[in-house]
């Protein structure tokens, strides 16, 4: 990174800490102006006459504009960015070499990235392992499972380190050795969600982490659906592991189909909400997801069929214990249900659920048996 | 002349024996009661002086003095009413002071001269012992209850001087009705609950064991109506315990059902928006128990826990491990018992839906805050901790009715023989030096427990707890021997991680 473009870097970090100030306005103000330290010595200046004080940029209302120029009087411009530097985050923009996105591609890249973590640049190949929050066991064991055998074919995990699926693969890639990119809708040091603070700190300390956000930025809601595309642009094939119909995940599948990525999706039952979305993906003609393997053929890794890693469906269990699972849905049974699906004795019934979720066949997610 | 008459007040559920010493001389005529009175007990100044008016006796025109000894403990209430005027009668000769020997009197007076019941008959006269005591005609079957007392009931002050004087006869005592013993209050029956085979062990396995009781469940699951059914469940109390119930019970004014003690456990079901002082008990004028003694040797059932405020939550922790609760105010301090099964149900989230995957309409922040209402701590002390769900239609309308509550209460009652035959009135009670001796497991049963506190799906603290459900299982199926892997693994099942049933965001 060059000196001219580190202080470029330190005007593009202050005007993405001011409110509101998202990805597109950020490029829209830094065109109009010709550059990052010019836009910014603008909005610090008088406001000359005339309607938003000389400031006229699409998608900006007069009351936003007197609002950045308010908050721009109170940022410290190079207290910001020894911050970053004190934090050892990387500020980049598209001139860096180590700038992870192919511009040329993408309809509406970034204008500024901040990184941390060992592993700059664009990885590939890279899949991005995404889905919902509210993800069934199934959902969270597939994704765990693709997390780890991409990890063991060298593949970079991409993601967006929510819970549910997302965080799921990149735990299982972390565990596995594997490399894992994850892309925060907050600030680097704004850990979002709390529950994956330590998933977070392994990825920032094996992997990498980016945000579009500079220190102390709050998760916002309008980030997110930026931070998808973001996801999209870094990986050579997106996964969708489980989405409900309207799930956050669809803003991915968007932006990789904008950025001709593959998109690929993990099969669901008909009857479970959490595989709405993909299941209508698939009927769509995106390519289906049966296997690790269908993963890698993708990405010219390897060839159908050579690949035993995913564990044989409906396991073998032991005969009285057959029975039981038999009872469990993959989308989830009720204890009761088990009970009246068996016919046993409920003491029977409670031990044999206990015997098969400690064999990991089961999993009991909030009273409710689901198979793995 | 100076006059002693014994008499009780109340305090908290306790009586104390106060002595009325009630001094009349010459001078300046007036009438002052010393000796820590509240209010009530201050206008009993008044209420002596009409009632004595109203009974054609003489209110005396000297300077009287009345003193309330021990003078320095509060006398609250109006129970020493009878006992001032029946003084001051005696201080200025319209009565013979040996009508006071070996008697105590306790009553309100009305300004017509009527001696009328006060709260706490019962706990008041069984301070009172080894005397006669004087009470109003209609507590007598509530003050009778009390051992080692002889109770005489007055009508009017006019009456109890006649009897005192042997003019006539005392009242007869109220006859006593008599009825069925048992099972006089079992509340609903589990005959009516359709299908919930787990709810149903659950609610078995906490009776017989006494182990307190967490239900999770959608609204509409029947929660409410497996928790009422608990206390048909638990067998009667046996004379100690019920004469302790009682006396709580008659402390804060309740009449016992028909001059006997109450001999079936109670049930208090406090409302979510109760105060902190309401349940575990307190109260600025007067120490009164809160609805956790109310439930003592019954149960405490909490309906929709998580509506609770935290803070009072977190006041039962130390009743549930001690019994009792120890209340401190400015006026000092009380001990409440409070041995009380605790049965609680809630929602697993604000909508009730959390749990089955997609159909919870909560935020996750909203689903983590109500979480996080009750602590870990909290939660552990729970050995039952299910998920009750929806029953399906079908057992609803057309499914055959369960088994009735009298034959679950056989059982219960087994088990109970059995825990009580190893020196614990139920298994919950077992300390954990007592488990090697009194629940060993076998091998293969040790090799699971190990196991799952190598997973980490159960905590140390929670071995202890699940090997008392196990052992309780193993008594109701009428076991012998070590407890054995099975036993375990349905008690382990029936202890759910609060973090699977409360929080099921992502992982």
């Amino acid at each position: 990174m060059s000196a001219g473009s580190t202080s470029d870097a330190a005007f593009f970090a202050a005007l993405t800490a001011l409110p509101g100030m998202g990805p597109r306005r950020l490029a829209a103000i830094v065109e109009d102006r010709g550059g990052a330290l010019e836009a910014w010595t603008a909005l610090c200046s008088a406001p000359s006459a005339g309607p938003g004080g000389g400031l006229r940029i699409e998608g900006v209302s007069d009351s936003l504009a007197s609002q950045w120029r308010s908050k721009a009087r109170i940022i410290d411009v190079a207290e910001l960015w020894s911050r970053h530097g004190a934090a050892q985050v990387e500020v980049l923009t598209p001139s860096c070499d180590a700038w992870p996105i192919d511009d040329a591609f993408d309809p509406y890249p970034p204008s500024v990235l901040f990184g941390t973590g060992p592993l700059t640049g664009r990885q590939s190949p890279a899949v991005a392992i995404v889905g919902s929050r509210r993800s069934t066991h199934y959902g969270r064991n597939v994704a765990a499972t693709l997390g780890k055998g991409l990890a063991a074919h060298g593949v970079t995990v991409v993601s967006g380190l929510a819970a549910g699926i997302d965080g799921a693969a990149q735990r299982a890639a972390l565990d596995a050795g594997g490399r894992v990119v994850g892309v925060v809708g907050s600030g680097l040091d704004v850990v979002y969600p709390r529950s994956n603070a330590r998933l977070w700190a392994d990825v920032a300390e094996r992997g990498r982490l980016w945000s579009e956000t500079p220190l102390g930025g709050e998760p916002a809601r309008w980030r997110f659906p930026a931070r998808n595309r973001i996801i999209a642009a870094l990986a050579d094939v997106v996964v969708v592991v489980e989405s409900a119909a309207t799930g956050g995940s669809l803003h991915t599948v968007d932006a990789a189909l904008e950025r001709d990525r593959l998109v690929m999706a993990v099969p669901g039952p008909i009857t479970s909400p959490q595989s709405l979305g993909t299941n209508r993906l698939l009927v769509q003609g995106c390519a289906p997801v049966s296997e690790l393997a269908d993963v890698l053929v993708a990405l010219g890794l390897g060839h159908a069929g050579n690949e035993a890693q995913v564990p044989a469906h409906g396991a073998q269990v032991a005969g009285h214990l057959a029975e039981v699972l038999q009872a469990v849905d993959y989308d989830g049974t009720s204890t009761d249900t088990v009970i009246e699906r068996t016919g046993l004795d409920v003491s029977t019934v409670l031990s044999r659920l206990s015997e098969l979720a400690s064999a990991n066949h089961i999993a009991d997610v909030g009273g409710w048996w689901q198979r793995s | 002349m100076l006059a002693v008459v014994s008499s009780a007040t109340l305090s908290g559920i306790a009586g104390i024996p106060v002595r009325v010493e009630v001094h009349a001389s010459n001078g300046i005529p007036g009438f002052a009661i010393v000796g820590l009175p509240d209010a009530a007990c201050r206008e009993a100044r008044d209420r002596v002086r009409a009632a004595l008016m109203s009974s054609g006796l003489d209110w005396p025109g000297k300077r009287v003095t009345v003193n309330l000894a021990p003078s320095g403990v509060r006398k609250t209430g109006s129970s020493l009413d009878v006992a001032i005027a029946i003084g001051l009668l005696v201080a200025t000769d319209q009565l013979s002071v040996e009508t006071l020997a070996g008697r105590s009197f306790v009553g309100e007076l009305g300004l017509d001269g009527a001696i009328r019941p006060v709260n706490g008959i019962l706990p008041i006269v069984a301070s009172l012992v080894d005397t006669e005591v004087v009470v109003a005609q209609s507590s007598v079957g509530d003050a009778d209850l009390a051992p080692d007392v002889t109770v005489k009931g007055a009508r009017s002050l006019r009456g109890l001087i006649e009897a005192l004087t042997g003019e006539a006869a005392w009242p007869d005592p109220p006859t006593r009705a008599v009825g069925s013993r048992a099972m006089d209050f079992c509340g609903a029956d589990l005959a009516d609950v359709r299908g919930q085979p787990l709810g149903r062990l659950a609610v078995e396995v906490a009776a017989a064991g006494g182990h307190h009781l967490l239900m999770l469940g959608p609204p509409g699951s029947g929660k409410t109506m497996l928790a009422r059914r608990v206390a048909g469940l638990l067998p009667d109390l046996d004379d100690h315990a019920a004469l302790e119930v009682s006396l709580i019970h008659n402390a804060v004014g309740v009449s016992l059902p028909r001059g006997r003690l109450i001999r079936r456990p109670p049930v208090r079901a406090p409302h979510h928006g109760s105060s902190a002082v309401a349940l575990v008990g307190g109260g600025s004028a007067t120490l009164r128990p809160g609805e956790i003694s109310m439930a003592h040797r019954g149960i405490l059932f909490l309906d929709e826990m998580g509506e609770f405020a935290p803070s009072c939550l977190e006041m039962l922790r130390e009743p549930l491990e001690e019994g009792a609760i120890r209340v401190t105010r400015s006026q000092g301090s009380a001990t409440f018992p409070a041995e009380f099964l605790l049965v609680a149900a809630m929602n697993p989230c604000p909508c009730g839906e959390a749990g089955r995957p997609g159909w919870c309409r909560c935020s996750d922040r909203e689903r983590y805050r109500y979480g996080r209402r009750l602590s870990g701590p909290f939660l552990d002390r729970f050995d039952l901790r299910v998920l009750v769900q929806r029953p399906a239609p079908e057992a609803v309308v057309d499914g055959a009715s369960g088994e009735p509550s009298s034959d679950v209460a056989e059982r219960v009652a087994r088990c109970r023989t059995r825990s009580s035959e190893r020196g614990f009135e139920f298994n919950a009670a077992m300390p954990d030096d007592a488990m090697d001796e009194f629940a060993p497991l076998t091998q293969e049963g040790l090799g699971v427990l190990r196991e799952e506190l190598a997973r980490g799906c159960i905590s140390a603290r929670g071995v202890q707890r699940v090997r008392r459900v196990a052992l309780t299982m193993s008594d109701l199926a009428g076991a012998e021997g070590p407890i054995d892997a099975d036993r375990l693994r349905t008690a382990m099942n029936l202890r759910a991680e609060p973090s699977k049933l409360l929080a099921a965001v992502g992982q």
